[in-house]
């Protein structure tokens, strides 16, 4: 009885209200090294802290744990000094060790991670100068060190010093941050709390991420305001999203850029002109408007295409290559024709075969753009070729898409997203040992490998902007992709809601300024 | 051994066994599909821990290594850890928010049940309803149950997980399981045709001519088939609760080996089969029970009878 009175009080004088919100899914993961999905990479947002980020108001890179920072060894490492006071959620001090700690667990072999093999080719070690000065050592010299420091840092006393972190660590469900808010992940939602500490001190005392469940039943009940928010409201429901004066839809970059992934080894779509046909024979607009519904003449659309595989905003985008927001038939045909493919009957026959066009798309891209798959499938087959159409599962296409096993597709439609690093080298380059292990259809081409390095090799910004802009040039005449768009995501939240300043990728990396008025 | 006491006694063997012979068979089917979660976390060609990870897990000598690694730890309380669904957390701790809750969930449901068998059985609930209960009982399941999550979810918001909310959600999911795939309508009909039967039997009509109970007669000799009936109805529940569960989101058993089989967490696949396992073995020994119980009372001699 006294138990029962002592928690209802309890819950009487209980200071701020609960910030409720939709996730697309609940996180697979609260470790930042098992991070399978963009939910795992905004929930580690709120619960740790990453050295480096880009500000969202100026773009400058900036840090919330580091003071000052200097190039050490040759330009070959970085000297990091760490603020003081700063503190993990179960109160222990966060320091130089903290950062080392997690620079070795990356190393480690035994972290079976995708992600932390990837930093293998970035770190080479870590050492501990004093208390709160770390040395970061990299493998080779960066022209952009600093934007290689965007990783979350773990705490050292949780894993003992063991850096072997395996995925069925407690941590990976409960883990301990330094973050404005500390988190727990149960069945059915992640509950955060707010956490003070020298370096954060959020507005707002609790949060409740629930998975999403059907749109129109999220969307109801944002307006009944039984959540007060969705980070990814479908294309469908954002026209109601935004007539109602109690709600606003706001722009979420995800800094992600879809494209069409073309099989280069079937004999078919060897030629380059064949790809460059299937370009023409594709009507962006029309794409654009069918399946995510925007209009042609529609001002700051959600969706700007893209010419390469870099967004426009990004300093390696080249302006000078156009892009093909139409199709253009008979160009398509004459390129047809100029690489040997015949038409018979209204199809398109390589070497008296006719071809029928494999496309694949990831599942959950469908919800984002309903009926994109099938849109592209009836513009190719109003250009005369056959097709079949498959939906692909997330984890096939982790482990088969990405490793370069889906030779039977000859299409693969897909979204490649961008946070700190926009390094597309392992998406293009030949697969070699540790290089182009992103590489879809295992594209192999010399003078594309020989820009990459070009980039890898580069001492300064102007380097590695002049490799990548004569790279997008190329790849859009060569074309292992059709580049489509990129498309922001839009989040809606209640008026309540104030100052939600929405970072690019990371979505809460600004979050202590967010206000929760109910 | 007597044909009247084997039957008893196979259920008392079945009980016994099944518990393991089901994760055995759930270890034979994940095996034969492809994919394993090892590669899905750390797959070879982006990662070097594969091999690492599959001989943390047991996954790296084949099914029956697997199997009698996990057999070995089941019988000390040892589940290990999720790897995928709720990655680190101990699957007997997951066991032990699902087993009670499905158990509650399935009794639920099974209360309705038993009201309607014995009001049928009394006559207390009259014929002309039964078209009622049929033609609830041509809706699905699914269909009461995404009707009903749909009405939490608008209705809680944010709160739809709160302890209040989650005893309503048992409630309509119990309902559901109850009243939906004719499993009340089918009860009450069955029920009342068995002992209709059994009343028009000579003993029975002998009876009630010497003013007994016609029920004190007639349920000793229906008994065997009623549990059988029944039996077969919870067992209908509990496979029906996994539907439920997952739609409504409650955090049973059904709802573990959803989640643990999409994940491909097989530690928690074959867990939360194991918990079904035992309560249908709960109920095989119920049943047993019943059955010997019966086969005592039926031949016992009678009291006060003068050779």
């Amino acid at each position: 009885m006294q138990i029962a009175l002592a928690g209802a009080l309890a819950t009487v004088v209980s200071t701020g209200a609960t910030l409720a919100f939709y996730e697309e899914s609940l996180p697979t993961s609260m470790n930042p090294l098992y991070a399978q999905s963009m939910v795992d990479n905004r929930v580690h947002e709120l619960v740790l802290d990453r050295l480096y980020y880009h500000s969202p108001i100026t773009n400058e890179l900036t840090s919330n744990v580091t003071n000052q920072w200097e190039l050490a060894e040759g330009g070959k490492a970085v000297r990091l000094t760490l603020k003081k006071g700063i503190r993990w959620h179960d109160g222990k001090g966060f320091g130089a060790k903290d950062v080392c700690f997690t620079v070795q667990a990356m190393l480690d072999e035994g972290t079976t991670s995708p992600i932390a093999q990837k930093q293998r080719a970035v770190f080479a070690g870590c050492e501990v100068e004093k208390d709160l000065v770390a040395l970061v050592r990299f493998t080779k010299i960066f022209h952009n060190p600093r934007e290689r420091l965007g990783f979350q840092v773990l705490p050292e006393h949780i894993f003992e010093g063991n850096t072997a972190i395996p995925p069925d660590h407690p941590f990976n469900t409960r883990p301990v941050g330094s973050g404005p808010m500390k988190g727990s992940m149960g069945r059915r939602g992640v509950a955060f709390e707010q956490v003070d500490n020298a370096h954060h001190e959020a507005d707002i005392d609790k949060m409740i991420l629930q998975e999403a469940q059907d749109p129109l039943v999220q969307v109801r009940t944002l307006q009944n305001n039984g959540v007060q928010g969705i980070i990814a409201v479908p294309p469908p429901y954002r026209p109601e999203v935004a007539a109602s004066d109690e709600l606003a839809l706001k722009s979420y970059d995800l800094r992600s850029w879809w494209f069409v992934a073309v099989n280069p080894n079937k004999a078919y779509l060897a030629d380059k002109r064949v790809r460059q046909a299937l370009n023409q024979l594709i009507n962006r607009n029309e794409l654009r408007q069918l399946s995510i519904g925007v209009k042609p003449d529609e001002q700051n659309p959600p969706c700007e295409f893209i010419s390469g595989p870099f967004v426009q905003s990004s300093p390696y985008y080249n302006r000078a290559v156009e892009v093909s927001p139409n199709s253009d038939k008979d160009a398509a045909f004459a390129l047809l024709a100029q690489a040997g493919l015949k038409q018979v009957g209204g199809r398109w026959q390589y070497k008296g075969q006719p071809i029928s066009l494999r496309i694949g798309i990831k599942a959950p891209l469908e919800i984002e753009a309903p009926d994109l798959l099938s849109q592209i499938g009836n513009q190719l087959s109003a250009g005369g070729f056959d097709r079949q159409e498959f939906k692909i599962s997330v984890d096939e296409w982790n482990t088969k898409v990405l490793t370069g096993q889906s030779d039977d597709f000859d299409l693969l439609v897909g979204k490649w997203s961008f946070g700190l690093v926009e390094d597309v080298n392992p998406l293009f380059h030949s697969r070699s040992g540790d290089k182009g292990n992103l590489n879809i259809f295992n594209y192999n081409e010399k003078a594309v490998d020989s820009l990459l390095s070009q980039f890898n090799t580069a001492r300064t910004d102007t380097q590695a902007q002049d490799a990548y802009h004569a790279l997008h040039e190329l790849l859009a005449s060569e074309l292992p992709y059709l580049f489509l768009w990129k498309l922001d995501t839009k989040s809606a939240w209640r008026t309540e809601v104030r100052s939600n300043t929405i970072t690019p990728y990371y979505y809460w990396t600004v979050f202590d300024a967010w206000k929760f008025e109910p | 051994m007597s044909a009247r006491w084997l039957r008893p006694a196979v259920r008392l063997g079945a009980a016994l066994v099944l518990p393991f012979v089901v994760p055995g068979l759930i270890t034979g089917l994940i095996w034969a599909l492809p994919g394993d979660p090892a590669s899905i976390i750390c797959p070879p060609e982006l990662c070097s821990g594969t091999e690492a990870l599959a001989e943390r897990w047991n996954l790296d000598k084949g099914p029956w290594h697997f199997f009698s690694s996990w057999v070995s730890g089941a019988l000390t309380g040892d589940f290990g850890n999720s790897w995928r669904l709720q990655q680190g957390i101990p699957v007997a701790e997951l066991l032990e928010e699902s087993i009670p809750t499905t158990a509650a969930l399935v009794s639920l449901g099974l209360l309705l049940l038993i009201l309607g068998a014995t009001g049928a059985a009394t006559r207390w609930l009259p014929a002309k309803l039964d078209p009622v209960l049929q033609a609830v009982g041509l809706v699905p399941a699914v269909v009461m149950a995404m009707s009903a999550a749909a009405a939490l979810t608008i209705g809680y918001g944010v709160e739809q997980y709160s302890d209040q909310a989650n005893l309503l959600r048992l409630g309509l999911g119990a309902l559901a399981l109850g009243l939906a795939d004719a499993a009340l309508s089918g009860t009450v009909t069955g029920v009342r045709g068995l002992m209709e039967s059994e009343r028009r039997q000579r003993y029975v009509q002998m009876a009630i001519l010497r003013g007994e109970g016609t029920l004190s007669n007639a349920l000793p000799n229906t008994l065997p088939a009623l549990a059988g009936q029944m039996r077969a109805r919870t067992l209908h529940l509990l496979s029906g609760a996994a539907v439920v569960e997952v739609v409504l989101q409650i955090n049973g058993l059904g709802d573990l080996l959803w989640g643990g089989t999409l994940a491909q967490d097989f530690g928690v696949v074959l867990a939360a089969s194991f918990g079904f396992a035992v309560l249908s073995a709960a109920l095989l020994l119920l049943q047993a029970l019943v059955e010997i119980g019966t086969e005592l009372h039926v031949r016992r001699s009678p009291g006060g009878v003068v050779a």
